[in-house]
């Protein structure tokens, strides 16, 4: 093992969101941060549209990335892709679809505003909307928003604009739109972070289509890997390892931790020594890390007092119909969706559930072809093959998706744990996922995929079909695999025994121990989760200098 | 950590490919299989083999009034993915082919390149609905897997990049009107990107060759 005896000020673990926006704030404060990351510094190059090698075989990101998954401790577990997450510097927001949500005011208090559900362990954040406000803004502005600033009635209170416009819509935007008005909602450009001009030095959105599952070779697209982490280079302050698997996080005899250890790409142990460490492994990473790290006072995982580690495992339900058209709808154009409607996202008991979500005008399965060619049988039940099969492969231009981000709700017997049996490329037990829906989550599953389809109708699509999300997989039991959005493993809350973190992100347990991914949701939100993931990691971000400042760490 | 190509698991794809599909996700670079499929030349394949595969991709995506697999080169992708990421799947397809022959031999008396377009389909229609007459009973590669894996792999040879063998002169793309990877090509324009400018497909602007 190679110890080198600097120590650093912090040392950040994971450098996606989470991890990406602590690294710049700190650094940009002044300290000496070292940046751990597993996955590889990857290149622009390589983000070259090329479906088969970034979407189909998952050449580019996470190319070492196992995880396995049962429903329960009876059912067999299965080796697979349960979470679509990203090992590179820049992490999962390398290849996101850049959708820059707020989350509703309500959507901090699911506990306070619906009352104990039997079967889920809902809970309320122990910060509020007014809390993360001005971090949202500092996120929007950083990440160069777009969006119709006002333009949802249904959306969180902004008090500044979006610093950028909203982009052209495309036809399958209006198709969309023209749907959502005859059924008397309200349609408004979807934000995003996408440049819609220079800005921020980086260029203006070329409209190329591939965004979602591909980085952006032009830095359009906002992400930690175009934003944060060059700037925070600038500095000179960061020592950014790549392929760098953290494995351990040693304690000293005062329960402090001392830094981390990793292992390299040969294999080759190294430890960092740091005052300050920041778990932003994102929330599978997250959770293995903690439970890696066995010790005598803590036997059971670091800082895992609560038991609550790798509990509360949630994402979102993804609703979606596929809707074909007469003519052109150019959805492989621009990015992955341009417009949404929020009407149906506020709670109403009286649907039969209760929760909710956005929804929005998506390209068809995928902006790609063959994500498209391969999943339209398995979506749509289609011919697999002979003539049927290539007059629908001829659909693609004229097809579309109405896809929802609907919240689930949170379950403490879904969760991760170490798998004992499957280790990883650098010999980890990799994250286990026991997972199975909250029946509140199928009621709503399927209310939301009829009221797509009455919106598909309404659009005047000639033909119209239930599916799954794009890339997503929803086996017999509306199971979701292949999810983007992985929360809830490290709650946030004020009650040691009720949560893994406190509400600045900081260990209950372990002074310098701090959790900034999307661990710390307590809820998943009926938004796609990163906006708040940065807004909440600027906010910690301030409370740690302040602290560092006042010598208080 | 020398083991750790050998490591990397060949994941059961059963996200957008249904199910029964392996396809090596997370196999390493680089690409040998867009350097190999310059050439036209068989990898893996017999001639044989070459030519029943290539019948049964052109069952798939027929040539009607604008090309197919056939004319794509699918096969071609084939060969040179199993050649490389895809060798996972040499096994269905040595077990598959054998048992194909034999159950077109059983079926019809001749080997299936050489059977009538009507009589292909009967045959692969028996494959789906595993109505087979020779197929050996504990064969890995079931009718319905060997079908299916071929299916994928055309559709995937039809449609990926032409650096990897396939979709010949952007044939796939044409039928099912992507106007290419046109990202590195300008991007669209916000005319474009509204519907009131026409957009021009890659091979139309593409001088490379
Ligand atoms: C295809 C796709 C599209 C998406 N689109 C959207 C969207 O439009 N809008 C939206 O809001 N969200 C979107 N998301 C979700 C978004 O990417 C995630 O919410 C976000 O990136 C999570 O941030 P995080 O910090 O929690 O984790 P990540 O961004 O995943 O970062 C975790 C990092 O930690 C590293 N790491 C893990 N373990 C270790 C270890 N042991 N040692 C060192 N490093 C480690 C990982 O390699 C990774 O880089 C999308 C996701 C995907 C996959």
């Amino acid at each position: 093992m190679t110890t080198k005896s600097k120590i650093y000020d912090v040392c950040v673990i994971g450098t996606g969101a989470g991890g990406g926006v602590m690294i710049d704030q700190l650094t940009a404060a002044g300290m000496d941060v070292v940046a751990l990351e597993r996955g590889p510094l990857l290149s622009l190059a390589e983000f070259n549209e090329d479906e088969l090698k970034t979407v189909i075989r998952r050449q580019v990101f996470a190319r070492d990335k196992v995880d396995t998954y049962r429903q329960d401790e009876h059912s067999p577990t299965e080796k697979g892709n349960i979470a679509e997450i990203t090992h590179c510097v820049g992490g999962s927001i390398t290849h996101w679809g850049a959708w820059a949500w707020r989350f509703r005011p309500d959507d901090f208090h699911v506990l306070s505003k619906e009352g104990p559900v039997a079967g889920a362990s809902l809970a309320d954040w122990p910060i509020s909307y007014e809390d993360l406000e001005p971090y949202y803004y500092r996120a929007e502005l950083d990440f160069g928003a777009s969006g119709d600033s006002g333009g949802n009635p249904f959306g969180a209170p902004r008090k500044q604009p979006y610093p950028n416009p909203p982009h052209p819509w495309r036809p399958s935007s209006h198709r969309f739109a023209r749907g959502a008005r005859k059924m008397g909602y309200t349609p408004f450009a979807l934000p995003v972070a996408i440049n819609s001009q220079v800005y921020g030095n980086r260029p203006a959105c070329m409209y190329g289509g591939a965004c979602r599952s591909n980085g952006c070779p032009i830095n359009a697209k906002a992400s930690t890997l175009s934003v944060s982490l060059p700037r925070a280079l600038a500095t000179g302050r960061l020592d950014l390892r790549a392929n760098a698997a953290v494995y351990e996080l040693p304690l000293d005899n005062s329960g402090r931790l001392l830094g981390a250890r990793y292992l390299d790409e040969d294999g080759n142990r190294h430890e960092v020594k740091a005052r300050q460490v920041v778990l932003a492994a994102g929330a599978m990473g997250t959770t293995q890390l903690m439970l890696l790290s066995k010790s005598a006072l803590f036997p059971d995982g670091l800082a895992n007092g609560s038991g609550l580690v790798g509990h509360n495992y949630s994402y979102h339900h993804y609703p979606g119909v596929a809707a074909v058209f007469e003519d052109d709808l150019r959805a492989y154009t621009g990015y992955e969706a341009h417009a949404a409607v929020d009407d149906l996202h506020p709670s109403d008991s009286s649907r039969g559930f209760i929760r909710g979500g956005v929804i929005a005008e998506t390209n068809a399965l995928s902006n790609q072809p063959i994500a498209f060619a391969t999943g339209l049988h398995q979506f749509t039940g289609h011919a697999r093959w002979g003539a049927a099969l290539k007059q629908r492969l001829r659909e693609f231009p004229r097809t579309m998706a109405f896809a929802g981000i609907c919240e689930e709700l949170p379950m403490d017997s879904n969760r991760v744990d170490l798998d004992p049996e499957v280790t990883d490329t650098f010999g980890l037990p990799v994250p286990r996922v026991t997972k199975k829906n909250h029946p509140n989550d199928a009621v709503m599953h399927q209310w939301f995929c009829n009221k797509l389809s009455e919106l598909a109708h309404a659009a005047g699509a000639s033909q119209i079909y239930q599916i799954r999300t794009p890339g997503a997989f929803v086996d017999k039991n509306n199971s979701l695999k292949s999810n983007p959005h992985n929360h809830g493993t490290c709650r946030m809350g004020d009650n040691p025994s009720a949560s893994v973190v406190d509400k600045w992100c900081r260990s209950h347990e372990v002074s310098n121990l701090w959790v900034t991914d999307a661990s710390v949701f307590p809820t998943a939100g009926g938004y796609n989760p990163t906006l708040t993931i940065l807004a909440n990691s600027y906010r910690v971000a301030d409370y740690f200098i302040e602290q560092a400042r006042s010598l208080s760490l | 950590m020398n083991s750790m190509l050998s490591r990397r698991g060949f994941l059961r794809l059963g996200t957008a490919f249904g199910t029964g599909l392996v396809l090596s996700a997370n196999s390493p670079r680089p690409l040998a299989a867009a350097a190999a499929a310059a050439s036209g030349a068989p990898e893996i394949f017999s001639a044989g083999q070459w030519a029943t595969i290539e019948a049964m991709t052109s069952c798939i995506i027929p040539t009607d009034h604008e090309p197919g697999a056939l004319e794509a080169n699918c096969v071609n992708f084939i060969d040179k993915a199993l050649a490389r990421e895809d060798a996972a799947l040499l096994p269905t397809y040595r077990a598959g082919i054998t048992a194909f022959i034999e159950e077109s031999q059983a079926h019809f008396g001749k080997p299936f390149a050489q059977l009538r377009v009507d009589n292909r389909n009967r045959l692969l229609s028996a494959l789906e609905q595993g109505d087979t007459l020779s197929w050996p009973q504990n064969l890995a590669a079931t009718p319905q897997l060997f079908l299916h894996t071929v299916i994928v792999h055309t559709l995937i040879g039809f449609l990926a990049d032409p650096g990897y063998g396939g979709n010949r002169g952007y044939a796939g793309w044409q039928v099912v009107g992507y106007p290419g990877t046109e990202h590195h090509m300008g991007g669209y324009s916000k005319e474009q990107v509204e519907g009131t400018a026409p957009v021009i497909p890659m091979w139309k602007t593409d001088r490379s060759g």
